[in-house]
């Protein structure tokens, strides 16, 4: 740390919005420490690829920023499609917001099935866990398939976003097969299951 | 790095484009390394935990809101990395920069004593600033260095935009009277 008495009683004598800029200053300038060589490589390296459905493709795609020019005289013929295209659109949205069919059961609820294959039948008890049983370690446990080698649980969950994983002898395990996940904040990593009305469900 | 310009790489990531979130890296390691050394004094857990930082904006990307800056999110996920690192190991400490990344050196320049004035000033200043309690130190540098404005200063910390004012006026106010007294007592 640098310490110099030759700044004496003059800086007692500043006031504040001198000391002020003369804080700001410093913290401006200040250098800041390089991270080690090679670091944004390692960060790289250890990213996987992302796992998306075609819907969430096709939804980023069409909300990407993109840089736009027109003429003058162009303008209204293309104000005149644009007003076409977001009709179609509109209808198009209507279509996809529609509200999901109720099942036989009146329930609102649709068929879900969670498979985590374990051909060497090394775990003793699996569970679900996941925000639609409040991540209750127990609620949801599946049954073993020795011919399939896969644990199995089949339930009914109402059309949503569920985040999930599984609970393999009260260890939590991702899901391999998960095509959509989330990091949640503590080391572990949530599938997503999106079900819907069209698609019974989607791992 | 320009709004759009994160924009577009955010977006790119989001589609599946993993190489593209290099620039995001390179642009804002720093900052993060920075904050992470700041918090943990140890340069190999610092680059551990910004890269865990780094990883987990990555994972998080579909929750961050275009339109926004991408620094402040990054900074505040940051945050929250050092914090979850500090109460894993039971810390709460203060680390102080040695010599400010050795920012003065005033023997090299015994002709210029204005000049050697204001860098010792300003030294002495930013050990203050490094001296502070966390929570306004972290306010100073996103205000001064990083240019947040109070609104990003509150959603980086997580605060409310008049507790992000008070910080950084409380900030200034603690650095000022630090520096008064050290200078003070030098006169005594």
């Amino acid at each position: 740390m640098v310490m110099n008495g030759s700044s004496g009683r003059k800086d007692a004598g500043r006031d504040n919005a001198a000391l002020d800029a003369l804080i700001r200053d410093a913290v401006r300038r200040a250098p800041e420490p390089v991270p080690p060589d090679g670091f944004s490589a390692r960060v790289m390296a250890g990213l996987a690829p992302r796992r998306l459905s075609a819907m969430a493709r096709l939804r980023l795609w069409l909300t990407r920023p993109r840089s736009v020019t027109f003429t003058p005289l162009r303008l209204v013929p293309a104000m005149a499609a644009a007003v076409v295209l977001l009709a179609v659109g509109f209808l198009a949205l209507e279509r996809v917001n529609a509200p999901v069919a109720m099942d036989s059961s009146g329930q609102g609820t649709l068929p879900v099935r969670f498979v985590l294959h374990d051909a060497d039948a090394s775990a003793r008890a699996v569970s679900v866990i996941g925000g639609f049983n409040g991540w209750q370690a127990g609620a949801s446990t599946m049954r073993h398939d020795p011919a399939a080698g896969v644990w199995v649980l089949e339930t009914r969950l109402p059309p949503g976003d569920h985040e999930y994983m599984f609970l393999v002898d009260g260890r939590p395990v991702a899901d391999p097969q998960a095509r959509l996940t989330r990091d949640d904040g503590f080391g572990n990593v949530n599938a997503i299951l999106i079900v819907n009305g069209r698609h019974e469900h989607m791992l | 790095m320009d709004e759009s310009r994160e924009a577009e790489i955010i977006s790119d990531v989001l589609q599946g484009d993993v190489q593209a979130f290099e620039a995001l890296v390179r642009a804002y390691q720093g900052p993060v390394y920075a904050l992470m050394l700041r918090y943990v004094g140890d340069v190999d857990v610092a680059a551990d935990l910004a890269q865990e930082a780094f990883t987990r904006a990555y994972a998080r990307l579909e929750t961050f809101s275009t339109g926004k800056r991408f620094f402040p999110w990054l900074y505040s996920l940051a945050l929250n990395v050092s914090r979850d690192w500090m109460r894993r190991n039971g810390r709460d400490r203060h680390v102080f920069m040695d010599d400010a990344a050795g920012m003065v050196r005033v023997e090299d320049r015994p002709d210029e004593r204005q000049a050697m004035d204001d860098q010792v000033d300003g030294a002495k200043a930013f050990d203050h600033v490094m001296g502070l309690a966390p929570k306004y130190r972290e306010a100073l540098l996103l205000r001064f260095r990083y240019d947040f404005s109070m609104q990003e200063i509150a959603g980086a910390l997580g605060i409310t935009t008049s507790g992000a004012k008070m910080r950084v006026s409380r900030g200034l106010e603690m650095v000022r009277e630090r520096f008064t007294e050290v200078n003070d007592g030098h006169e005594r």
